[in-house]
């Protein structure tokens, strides 16, 4: 093995991991399958992937800790050794970027950390004590002094709105080594830089270098992701006069954007002018919602919608896009600023010139959408736009910055589909991707059967949301792993019955039923015995009217129907009444009781009825006060009715539904 | 009980390559396993996810299988862990979408296996509910299914699993069996509709039919029809009215039970009509009777391309067009040979009266004179008349003939099976062929000189007012221990 080829082994997992936008099982599953097979490069894998959380956004960081996770849980050593180191910088730092949900599904990640692996011989955790120790001290006391941060974030508001509205706002980029936090949650566990935990942060980003070795890319001080750090950043309230000129921010970016793959510039350049002015449009827009924020910090919708365009600008500085999609978006962007401006709630004006830049370019840009080139994206903008005409108060789209150009960080995979996750990671859609487990545990492709994985039906940690079934009868889809379905077959389905595997759903209903069916476990023991000595036979399959009439229900639900201990799944309805075992309680009456049938003249045969609980006669019927074999009673009645089914067997039900002397069951019940 | 298709393959590769070497090596498409072993001690298996523990008992063995962990399936249907299952005679499989580790006791055959057609299946499963789905929403019928394919391509597996999936999703698929070769949940020589809304019984096939007792898996209630011969062509004038019928009493529960209705059937078919022409006339058969629009090919190409030939242009009755499509067979399927077919009929039968290990039945023996009994014999095999006959004459002859032959009791019936049917002694032959079947008893003494047939019956039951039908399949079977 050669260091150049671990170099190359690397640098393919590094692009196939900021492939990886979402939490995708089947990616995941795949990445650790390579990171099985090249555990002789598992130092630069390691340390590929360690780089890789650390730089990339905070919508990616959790699919690319779930590739952790898996891969130290379903490889494990030399992983666990090689990601161990640092694992306290890598999950620290990312914890502080990423939004409260993502915090939740690390949190619980770090708990199935100090665990041994699931189903798995080997008893120690699966991280070492003495890694995730420390990490659980820092959030312990991060977490403490969150109300103390709150505390402070109150007081800054208050002297926002004390001081009125601030000037047209540019990016609200600090250079400062500490990396922002998110800018959302009114209570941050780590509030920036005042409080005394910020040192228990320790994000000193130099510190990263020095722990692991030389990664094979060199940590840029402060190791500031490139991609989405500078908009990822909380809206500082109190710093507002600290605002480096944003392009101190670019070169900063372009050199970190070594790691990744500068491409040459081709080909893109006749965009540059349209994607810099859709640039400054969403910067001007992400300031509008800022001040927004600032106003209304408790608003969901605003956090969710300034994030999706801090989610976007990250994008457009991070990716080239299709000269279609970006015309899309701008023609989104636009309407987003029309839509601001339309309904300027504060008391601020617009300021008048930009208003008429605007205009025009959203003319432009629609001519420039032909009718198919509305894409995700724009459906997923147009649906937003709505509640946005009447939240933003802030037209103030004057900004006295330039936003970075889109060259700075080329990335070589121009993708929808990524530019659409993030924009759903981002919220701007309703269901959150982050609803995950941590391990992308469930059925995996058949490619992967190395695959451990923590089989865990933690319903805590509910798996992918809803991705809907899109399988159909066509042999190509067919063949496409969909590991997310399997789990409509297990942990959807809630838990299993210890006795038989049977599923219940953990809600109301399904406790019911659970109930009910272990009781019918218990019942079916019972009698299971107490039938073993009585003498127990097959019955004779059902008649097919009756079979058509009846219906199956759930044999365990039945409980009210003592008789229905036989398990069958089946229950008469309609046809309750329809006799086909008849039978007779054994008369009381001495002379009655040793009567023999008036038409063949034989003895009734006396039998224990299980379910009428007493001695009966088979087959028999009281008729005029003297009792018949039912059979024969017909056949002398109805001698000569021929046959033709179904016919007979109703005339058949019709007569004996006159004059039952005892309803008796369909013969699929015990008798 | 009989678990068709899977068991012990001739294992094309021996390898020990591990796992991981293997795991993303598509091409290889040759399962990698070791060599079948037979083992007696309790050992452990750890299974990889995705991967399949296929196992083979002999009959008159048995083995003892627990989960220990993980998820694992038979055919579909979960198995609860920490619960000892017992197996006997029987080739099977336990898959698991996530890993498990089994414990086995017991002496039998066994392998791993990595590669299996799960993820075709299951997603044709999905893609059934989507289909199930839209019938609800719509109010219409759920996809009728049929599964087409050779001999020992693992159709009725299939068809388990589909039912198995369904039913733990909460649907009620309508089982149809139309292959008289192997019974479901009743004796081989019937052709039965069975709609499933619980939980298969791993360890029975497919499960039980009533009985008076209680059963530790809920009874499946199967409708019967009696066809007496072994393949479709041996009187297609027999099987097609007897599956006419059939899909008439199927779409009679159908129309009238909104749950199996949504989830619509699945139908499982003979090899033999999926290997020549003759064959293929029946495959339209039941196409049109069961209103199928959905067929699944199971493993043949040529199969594959004549079923396009025949229904891309197809539509059924509510003027669907025919979805086809071809899914490969398991590396697990592996031929029967005809003894262990045989044990298999054997086992049917035994079951049928004397119930399983898990609960014995207590069958009922009677005399019945020969003058009482109404018996008709099956005619054999249209295919052999026709080859005494010149051609054309044969249908006419056939209606001489008759569907049946009444007979006299005979010492040929000794060991034989009688289905009793629905109807009544002075009924058409036709009535009685379209009859469902009550139950079955056997011969198990002719007394020509007095003229008395001693016979077993699954209960007392006074059973000289139906009508018998003796049919040459199953086969005689001199099992006399099941007699006594």
């Amino acid at each position: 093995m050669t260091t150049e080829f671990s170099d190359d082994v690397a640098e393919d997992y590094k692009r196939a991991l900021e492939d990886l936008t979402m939490n995708s099982r089947y990616e995941i599953s795949n990445l650790t399958v390579i990171a099985r097979e090249n555990t002789e490069h598992a130092l630069a894998i390691s340390e590929a992937l360690k780089s890789h959380i650390k730089q990339t956004s905070p919508q990616k960081k959790l699919p690319a800790f779930y590739v952790l996770d898996s891969v130290i849980k379903n490889v494990g050593t030399p992983y666990t050794i090689f990601l161990s180191r640092g694992l306290y910088s890598t999950f620290m730092e990312a914890y502080a970027l990423v939004d409260n949900s993502v915090r939740r599904k690390m949190d619980e990640m770090l708990k199935t950390w100090k665990e041994p692996v699931p189903g798995a011989l080997d008893t120690r955790p699966v991280f070492p004590r003495d890694v995730t120790g420390p990490i659980e001290n820092a959030l312990i006391k991060a977490r403490t002094s969150a109300i103390q941060a709150q505390q402070e974030h109150t007081r800054s508001q208050q002297q926002i709105l004390g001081r009125g509205r601030p000037g047209p706002s540019p990016a609200p980029y600090r250079e400062t080594p500490t990396p922002p936090n998110a800018y959302r949650q009114p209570p941050p566990p780590i509030q920036q830089g005042y409080n005394s935990n910020y040192t228990q942060q320790q994000y000193p980003p130099a510190m990263n270098g020095q722990q692991y070795g030389q990664p094979p890319h060199v940590q840029q001080p402060y190791g500031l992701p490139p991609v989405s750090r500078p908009f990822s950043c909380r809206f500082d309230y109190t710093n507002r006069d600290q605002r480096p000129p944003t392009h101190n921010y670019i070169p900063h970016n372009a050199s970190a954007g070594s790691w990744q793959q500068p491409l040459p510039q081709q080909g893109y350049s006749a965009h540059d002018n349209s994607i810099d002015e859709l640039n400054s449009d969403i910067a001007n827009l992400i300031t509008v919602f800022k001040t927004d924020f600032a106003l209304n910090p408790l608003d969901g919708s605003i956090q969710k919608r300034l994030k999706a365009l801090l989610d976007l600008q990250s994008i457009m500085q991070s990716q080239r896009l299709p000269p279609q999609q970006i015309s899309e978006i701008q023609t989104q962007v636009a309407k987003l600023s029309e839509a601001s401006k339309a309904t300027p709630k504060a008391p601020q004006s617009p300021t008048p010139a930009l208003v008429p830049a605007q205009l025009p370019q959203q003319n432009s840009l629609s001519s420039l959408l032909g009718p198919g080139g509305q894409g995700t994206l724009a459906a997923l903008l147009a649906k937003q736009t709505p509640p946005i005409q009447t939240r933003s108060p802030q037209p103030a789209l004057n900004q006295p910055f330039n936003p970075p150009p889109v060259s700075v960080v080329p990335t070589p995979v121009p993708d929808t589909g990524s530019l659409f996750e993030k924009l759903l990671a981002a919220g701007i859609i309703s269901a959150p991707p982050a609803t995950s487990t941590p391990t992308p545990n469930n059925a995996l492709p058949a490619n992967i059967s190395g695959y451990r994985p923590p089989f865990i039906p933690n319903p805590s940690r509910t798996p992918l949301g809803e991705i809907p079934n899109d399988v159909v009868l066509k042999t190509s889809s067919l063949k496409i792993p969909r590991p997310h379905l399997i789990s409509s077959l297990y942990e959807k389905l809630g838990a299993p019955c210890t006795q038989c595997g049977r599923r219940f759903q953990s809600n109301e209903e399904g406790k019911k039923k659970k109930t009910a069916h272990m009781d019918w476990h218990f019942r079916v023991h019972q009698r299971m015995t107490e039938a073993e000595k009585r003498g127990q036979h097959r019955s004779w399959y059902v008649d097919e009217l009756d079979w058509i009439k009846s219906r199956e229900v759930e044999g365990d639900q039945n409980t009210n129907n003592s008789d229905n201990t036989n398990g069958s799944g089946v229950a008469s309805s309609s046809i309750a009444s329809k006799p086909k075992l008849q039978y007779l309680p054994v008369p009381d009456d001495p002379a009655l009781a040793s009567s023999t049938c008036p038409i063949c003249t034989e003895k009734f045969e006396m039998k224990w009825l299980d379910e009428a609980q007493e001695f009966v006669w088979m087959d028999a019927k009281k008729i005029d006060q003297r009792i018949y074999h039912i059979s024969c009673y017909e056949d002398v009645n109805k001698a000569g009715i021929k046959r033709t089914t179904p016919e007979p067997v109703l005339g058949k039900r019709k007569h004996e539904n006159d004059d039952i002397a005892v309803r008796s069951k369909i013969k699929t019940e015990p008798y | 009980m009989n678990i068709p298709g899977l068991g012990q393959a001739a294992p094309a590769v021996s390898c020990t390559t591990s796992f991981s070497e293997k795991a993303q090596k598509a091409d290889d498409k040759q399962a990698t396993f070791s060599a079948p072993t037979i083992q007696a001690a309790i050992t452990v298996h750890d299974l990889q996810a995705n991967s399949e523990w296929r196992f083979e008992v002999a009959y008159g063995q048995s083995i003892e299988v627990k989960i220990l962990s993980g998820t694992a399936e038979i055919f579909g249907t979960e198995l609860a862990v920490n619960h000892t299952y017992t197996f006997r005679g029987t080739k099977s499989s336990i898959f698991t979408w996530h890993g498990c580790r089994i414990e086995v006791n017991g002496p039998c055959e066994e392998y791993m296996a990595e590669e299996t057609p799960m993820i075709t299946y299951v997603n044709t499963h999905f893609a059934l509910e989507k289909l199930r789905d839209d019938a609800i929403r719509n109010g219409g019928e759920g996809p009728r299914v049929l599964v087409v394919g050779p001999n020992n391509a693992g159709k009725t597996s299939l068809v388990k699993l589909l039912t198995a999936y369904a039913t733990r999703m909460g649907r009620q698929p309508m089982v149809i069996n139309t292959d008289s070769r192997e019974a479901l949940l009743s004796i081989p020589g019937t052709l039965t509709a069975t709609p499933f809304a619980s939980i298969i019984d791993v360890e029975q096939g497919w499960g039980s039919s009533p009985t008076s007792g209680p059963s530790p898996v809920p009874v499946k209630l199967p409708l019967c029809y009696y066809y007496g011969l072994a393949s479709p062509e041996d009187n297609t004038k027999l099987y097609k009215p007897i599956l006419t019928r059939l899909a008439l009493a199927a779409a009679s529960r159908l129309t009238d039970d909104p749950v199996i209705k949504g989830t619509g059937m699945i139908i499982d078919t003979p090899g033999v009509i999926s290997q020549g022409k003759g064959g293929y006339d029946l495959i339209s058969h039941i196409v049109s009777e069961f209103a199928v629009n959905t067929i699944l090919v199971l493993g043949s190409e040529r199969l594959h391309s004549e079923m396009q030939r025949r229904f891309s242009t197809y539509k059924t009755r509510s003027s669907e067009a025919i979805t086809l499509v071809k899914l490969d067979k398991s590396g697990g399927c592996v031929d029967r040979d005809d003894t262990f077919m045989q044990q298999m009929q054997e086992a049917a039968i035994r079951e049928y009266f004397f119930g399983d290990p898990k609960r014995t039945l207590s069958p009922h023996t009677q005399q019945v004179s020969f003058d009482d009994a109404t018996i008709y014999k099956i005619h054999e095999a249209n295919a052999m008349l026709s080859s005494f006959l010149p051609g054309g004459e044969e249908d006419e002859d056939n209606q001489q003939i008759g569907l049946y032959e009444k007979v006299e009791p005979s010492s040929m019936m000794l060991h034989c099976l009688l289905a009793v049917m629905y109807a009544s002694t002075r009924d058409s032959q036709e009535t009685v062929r379209d009859a469902s079947v009550m139950g079955f008893v056997y011969v198990a003494e002719v007394d020509e000189k007095k003229r008395r047939l001693k016979i077993l019956a699954p209960l007392n039951t006074r059973i000289t007012d139906r009508p018998m039908i003796w049919g040459s399949w199953p086969e005689t079977t001199c099992k006399q221990d099941a007699v006594q």
